[in-house]
Order: structure tokens, then C-alpha cells, then sequence
């Protein structure tokens, strides 16, 4: 292709070097590193010599492996807890903080608030109200009689529960924010022909809202189930993974095998298996949603 | 040609560059017998920070050959910045660190070995340091570490409580059976919710100090064998000695599951535990606050008195030529010397590494305590010289014990199971 002798030349390289910083950036941060990834699972790698090649013998030590099995159920019970919970109460939190009432900004910015917050500084906030002798939710519950007796993150049936709670309060409200843009785009006039129809307020939120928002809820779908699978700060401050590795997830585990124990090539193996399951998460989503997406 | 204007601030970018790059690069070593500065990092963060910089500031006014400029990190970021410095070659010259991870940098020729600083009396006299904090640092028959430091861990009790509990403030116990016996006294349930809000004991069972293998070794088992080739874990003695102590915490709660060693510490501090178990770190926090406490060794198993010992060892990066070498030695002669472990040893309450301090030398008495001849005599270090230690105890061991702990599964089938993982990486799997 030769730029610069038509218009839709001139407009293509005009195009392609707006496109070039981010495209340079994209392939230095992500395309690169992606790609070495995946070269180096194939090796044994300790950062301190350079890396051998193996093969696949990463990947047959990881299907036969207690703990990348243990990591996988963990990350897949977090996704698979937190994901729906957070969509849902972001939609209900977003249909209530639609409606007019007086101080809806303060409350919206209140829900918003921990999401702008460090997720390291709010899982040290959490450990010391969670801390067993002075922490302030151990005690709440303590008073209806539901406060574990070692504190919520020291034993095993306790910890995710409580990681996952931290995880759904950090982050909707930014999905929140995402479906009230998306409620204040629908136009009123498809509510005000639904109520003359008859339609009650369930149906109007079945036949209008819920269709309209499919563009939103397939956004927050997707946004919501990659940042589940990717959970690490929170474990790794609240619980590295403990008690136990009960809350080992499978990017705590990447960092553990990479970082402690030097082993690079099988720590990029985990990343790998993270990498396609999110893959596959994601189109299936994405075909999902785009056969439910409706436009009136 | 006159310099055009673009030209000089071409140039005179390039000189700042060259500058900075030079400040970048290593220290003011050089290779032609000149002064030497050598970076160290150590993680001496506590109290102990100011004891050792007080060593290496009078080491460098001492003499105008050798500067040590010494960075304190904490010990966690002091790791993993290591191994990214150390590959880029742009790393410290040289860095303190636990001698139970040594094995994992030297595998990798991070390290240098340092056995030409015991060969002789060129720096000093060697035979007059702890034998245990010398041979701490040994991987594979090669020294890689001069020791800087040598913690035993031993039983502190808060006298307050035994008081209160109806028990002699000075008879803490001496053996497990004598522990077991105050139990009941030493643990309040004031509510009677089941829950003790005084326990007998804080024990912290990750991120701390490894109080579990101690009562293993006691018991006459272990995690790992003194030549580090066996795994331990699977034989009778280490299950029954662990069975022993996991029934303690889930049948008689002597102390909170869970808990990190900060945790621990905190729980002693507030005086919620009676007794636990710690290194010399801890005296200066506890006198702080005002406990009322004192410091013994710890209560004998049947099986024997060993005393759990942390060593930090000073290492050499491989990449120091033989001048920059000799001034880490020199350095290392200076920290070992009399006049310096007086300085440490009264600053920190760390016991001296010497074995032949003069009797007034040390006025700090946590120091005479833990530096005590029938503490030093006992202090056995934990997974030195086995290359995967980190992950044999905090991937392996500790997830069996808290499973243990929390009663998601049983010692006799955890332990065995753990063990065959350990035997595992002894033999060079993974």
C-alpha cells in the first residue's frame, strides 16, 4: 500500500500514526510479554541463567499438580461467586441511584469511593477489621453471634468467604457506574409506551430495561469475570494465599512459584492456563451477548 | 564550525547522560588498589538498624580504604529486589541475608564463595566464632557467608500473668509436661463463650519464626534431616510429636489459629498469651511497652533440648573482583571483632557471634541472656544448607500444619503426604 497519493491513502497514514504510540505501547507492555510468556513455559527458567528448553514438560507436571488443581478450583469458586454477586448489585445499586431523592450524589460517590481506593490499602483495612481480638466487624458479629472463632481469615472455610465480600464491596461501585450511564441512556418514551400497554414495573425492567442494558451488562460481564479471575492484591495482603492455600487463586500461585521459588518457566505454564481459560471465558461471553444484544 | 546552539545542548545532554550513567554504576569501586566502596543491603529494620550502621560508621571513619554504604530493606522486598538486581548485574555488592535461603543463590552462582576469609588468620582468627553461625552459611562443603548475626529463639513469659493465674512468677515452665499442667491456669474464658480470651501460649503458624519444627525436633522427629538429604515428616516421632501439639491447639486452645508472627507478637504484647516463643528482636518492643517479663529457653521435649537459631549471614556477590573482595573481608574482620559485637551486642541485644568476648564487654542483659554458653551450645539452625527451603517450608510444611491445625485433615495422613513432596525436591525434582 502506498500512503499519501489518495485521500483514503493520506487518511490512512494520518490514521495509522495516531495509532502508532499505542500500538508501540500495546506490543512493548502487553504483546511482548505475552509472547514471552509463552516462550518461556516451555522452559526452565530461574531468572539467574538463561532458560532451558523442556518442552512440554511444565504442562505435564501441572496437570498432574495438587496445587495448580487446588488454585484453578479456588480462582474458578471466587469467579464464579463474586462475578454474579457484583453484576447484580451493581444493576440493583444502579436502578436505585437512578431515581431522584435528596442526596443521591453523596451516596453514589459513597459507593463509588472504594474502587478509587488502592486494593492493598483496603485489604489492610479489612485484616484489622477482621483481626479476631480488636477488629471491629469480628465484633459486630460477634453481637448477633456469627463471628468466627478464630477470626474470618485464619481458618479455611472462612477466608474466601471473606476475600470474596472485600472483592464484591471494592468493585461495584464502578459497575455501578457503568449501568447508570447505560439506565440514562434508555429513552423514556419506551417506559411511558410499556406503561400504557399495561406493562408493571417488573415487566417494564424485563421488556425494556434488561434488553437495553445487554451492551452494558455484557461489558460488565466480561470486565467483572476477567477481574475475578485475576484476583491477586487482596490474597495476597489479606491471606498470601493461606490458610492452608485455601486461597490460593492461580495468579497468587504464578507469583509464589515465579517469585519464591525461582521457577519462571513453570510459574509462565500457570500463566498460560489462566491466559486461555480467560480466552474462552470471554468469547463465550462475548457469543452470548451478542445474540441476546437488542436495539429498539 | 562554530557550535550551533542545537549542537551544544546535544552535547551537553550527552555529558549529563554520561554523568548520570556514571552515578548509576556500582559504588566508587575501582580495580587499582584505590579506595573501595562496597553497597551492602541488609534487612535490619527494628532496632537492631542502628547497632549495626553505628558498626559500619566507625568502620568507615576507622580508615579511608574501604566505605561501606549500607541500605536497609525490609526483608521481604530485600529478596525479591535481589534476584531482579542480581540479574541485571546492577545489584549491591553485598547483602545480609537469612542463611536458610543462601542455598538458593549460591545453586545459582549469585554468590561468591567466602572460604578464603576462614582459610587463614589473614583477617582474623575464625575458630573464635559461634561454630553454629559459621557453619550455617555452608552449601554443597562451600562457605558463602561470614555470620552477622545469630538469634536463638527462646521462651519469654509475662510474669504479670503468671502472677495472676495463681502460679510462681519465676518458675515459667521447663518441660512440655510442666507446660501442660498450667493450661488451665494460664487460659481465661471470661464471656464462657467457648473462646479464651487469655491464651497459654502465642504461636503464630506462617510468616514467623519456625516455633513448630523446634517442638518437632524435641519430640525426636523433624522436617528435613541435619544433612538435608531425608524428609522427616512421614516417621512416627514427627507425627506423634505433632499429633501431641495439634490436639493441644484444637482440643485445649492454647493458642489462636492462624496467626502470622506479627500477630503473635501483638497477642503477647497485649498481654493476651502468657508465654511465646521468640528471638532476641523482641526485647526492646516488650521492655517499651512495660511488660513484666523474662526470658528463658525454652521448655524441654522428651526427646531433648534443641534451641531453634536464625543465622543472617553477610555474602559476596560473585561479581566482585579480588580487590573489592579483600575490602568485604575487611570489613567483615571489623564486624566480627570484639570492640564491634561489644557495640552490637549492647545495641541490639543480639548475643556477640564470638565465643570469647571479655565478661564486661557485653553490658546489655538480653544480650548475656541469649548469648548465654548453654543457649549457644544448643542452637541448631532450620533448613540451612538445603536449596529449597522456602518452598519446603512455606509451600509445603505450612499449608500441612494449618490443615492440621484448622482440622480440615489429620497429621498421620498430612504429614507422611507432605513429606514424600519434600523428599521430593531433596532428591531434585520439584
Amino acid at each position: 500500500m502506498r500512503f499519501g497519493r489518495t485521500v483514503a491513502g493520506r487518511q490512512a497514514r494520518a490514521a495509522w500514526m495516531f495509532l502508532a504510540p499505542g500500538l508501540a505501547l500495546l506490543t512493548l507492555f502487553t504483546a511482548w510479554p505475552l509472547l514471552r510468556t509463552a516462550y518461556l513455559s516451555f522452559t526452565e527458567y530461574s531468572l539467574l541463567t538463561p532458560p532451558e528448553w523442556v518442552g512440554l514438560a511444565n504442562y505435564r507436571e501441572l496437570l498432574g499438580d495438587d496445587q495448580v488443581m487446588n488454585a484453578l478450583q479456588n480462582t474458578v469458586i471466587y469467579a464464579v461467586v463474586v462475578t454474579p454477586v457484583t453484576i447484580a448489585l451493581a444493576l440493583a445499586l444502579a436502578m436505585a441511584l437512578n431515581a431522584k431523592f435528596f442526596g443521591r450524589g453523596i451516596v453514589r460517590t459513597a459507593v463509588f469511593v472504594p474502587f478509587v481506593v488502592s486494593l492493598a490499602v483496603v485489604s489492610i483495612a479489612f485484616r484489622f477489621l477482621l483481626d479476631p481480638n480488636y477488629g471491629l466487624v469480628t465484633h459486630w458479629l460477634d453481637m448477633v453471634g456469627l463471628a468466627p472463632t478464630q477470626g474470618a481469615l485464619a481458618q479455611p472455610g472462612t477466608a474466601m468467604a471473606a476475600v470474596m465480600a472485600v472483592g464484591v464491596w471494592k468493585n461495584v461501585g464502578f459497575y455501578m457506574v457503568m449501568f447508570l450511564a447505560g439506565l440514562q441512556s434508555i429513552p423514556r418514551d419506551l417506559y411511558e409506551a410499556a406503561q400504557l400497554d399495561g406493562a408493571g414495573r417488573l415487566q417494564k425492567f424485563r421488556t425494556v430495561t434488561l434488553p437495553l442494558l445487554s451492551n452494558q451488562t455484557m461489558l460488565v460481564s466480561i470486565l467483572a469475570a476477567i477481574a475475578s479471575f485475576q484476583v491477586f492484591d487482596q490474597i495476597k495482603v489479606m491471606t498470601n494465599g493461606g490458610p492452608a492455600m485455601s486461597t490460593e487463586t492461580l495468579v497468587v500461585m504464578v507469583n509464589r512459584v515465579g517469585i519464591n521459588n525461582l521457577e519462571f518457566g513453570y510459574g509462565s505454564a500457570v500463566s498460560v492456563l489462566l491466559l486461555l481459560l480467560i480466552l474462552l471465558l470471554s468469547m463465550a461471553q462475548y457469543f452470548y451477548f451478542g445474540r441476546k444484544q437488542v436495539r429498539y | 564550525m562554530r557550535p550551533t546552539r542545537r549542537t551544544c545542548i546535544a552535547a551537553g545532554a550527552a555529558l549529563a547522560l554520561t554523568a548520570g550513567l556514571a552515578a548509576c554504576s556500582d559504588g566508587g569501586s575501582t580495580d587499582d588498589g584505590g579506595p573501595v566502596t562496597l553497597t551492602m543491603w541488609h534487612g535490619l529494620t527494628g532496632p537492631d538498624g542502628p547497632a549495626f550502621q553505628e558498626v559500619v560508621d566507625a568502620f568507615n571513619d576507622g580508615q579511608d580504604e574501604v566505605t561501606i554504604e549500607a541500605e536497609a530493606l525490609p526483608w521481604d522486598s530485600l529478596y525479591q529486589q535481589f534476584l531482579t538486581a542480581a540479574t541485571s548485574d546492577d545489584g549491591p555488592d553485598l547483602v545480609a541475608m537469612s542463611a536458610s535461603r543462601l542455598p538458593q543463590y549460591a545453586e545459582r552462582g549469585v554468590l561468591a564463595p567466602t572460604d578464603d576469609f576462614y582459610a587463614d588468620d589473614t583477617y582474623m582468627d575464625t575458630s573464635v566464632l559461634a561454630e553454629g553461625a559459621v557453619q550455617a552459611s555452608v552449601y554443597d562443603g562451600v562457605n558463602y557467608g561470614v555470620p552477622l548475626n545469630l538469634g536463638p529463639v527462646l521462651m519469654y513469659w509475662n510474669k504479670a500473668v503468671f502472677e495472676e493465674a495463681g502460679l510462681d512468677p519465676e518458675a515459667p515452665p521447663t518441660t512440655w509436661e510442666e507446660f501442660e499442667e498450667m493450661i488451665p491456669d494460664l487460659t481465661v474464658d471470661e464471656d464462657g463463650d467457648g473462646t479464651p480470651d487469655q491464651y497459654p501460649i502465642a504461636m503464630g503458624d506462617h510468616s514467623t519464626v519456625p516455633v513448630f519444627p523446634s517442638f518437632l525436633w524435641n519430640g525426636g522427629g523433624g522436617v528435613v534431616s541435619d544433612d538435608g538429604t531425608t524428609a522427616l515428616l512421614g516417621d512416627a516421632a514427627t507425627v506423634e510429636t505433632a499429633e501431641h501439639w495439634v490436639n493441644l491447639v484444637r482440643e485445649e486452645q492454647i493458642t489462636p489459629v492462624g496467626m502470622s508472627g506479627a500477630d503473635s507478637d501483638q497477642l503477647f504484647q497485649a498481654e493476651l498469651a502468657a508465654i511465646t516463643i521468640n528471638g532476641p528482636w523482641m526485647t526492646a518492643g516488650l521492655t517499651e511497652a512495660g511488660l513484666d517479663f523474662d526470658v528463658t529457653v525454652p521448655m524441654a521435649g522428651p526427646e531433648g533440648q534443641s534451641i531453634l537459631g536464625d543465622v543472617v549471614s553477610m555474602t559476596v556477590s560473585q561479581r566482585l573482583d579480588e580487590n573489592e573482595t579483600d575490602a568485604a573481608y575487611q570489613f567483615f574482620a571489623y564486624w566480627e571483632s570484639v570492640e564491634s559485637q561489644a557495640t552490637w551486642a549492647n545495641g541490639s541485644g543480639f548475643p556477640a557471634i564470638r565465643t570469647d568476648m571479655p565478661e564486661d564487654a557485653v553490658t546489655n542483659e538480653w544480650a548475656a541472656v541469649f548469648g548465654a554458653p548453654e543457649v549457644l551450645e544448643n542452637v541448631r539452625p532450620y533448613l540451612t544448607g538445603v536449596p529449597g527451603s522456602g518452598e519446603i517450608n512455606e509451600d509445603i510444611f505450612t499449608p500441612a500444619l494449618q490443615s492440621a491445625l484448622n482440622g480440615t485433615g489429620e497429621v498421620a495422613d498430612l504429614f507422611p503426604a507432605a513429606g514424600e513432596e519434600i523428599q521430593a525436591i531433596l532428591d531434585g525434582g520439584s
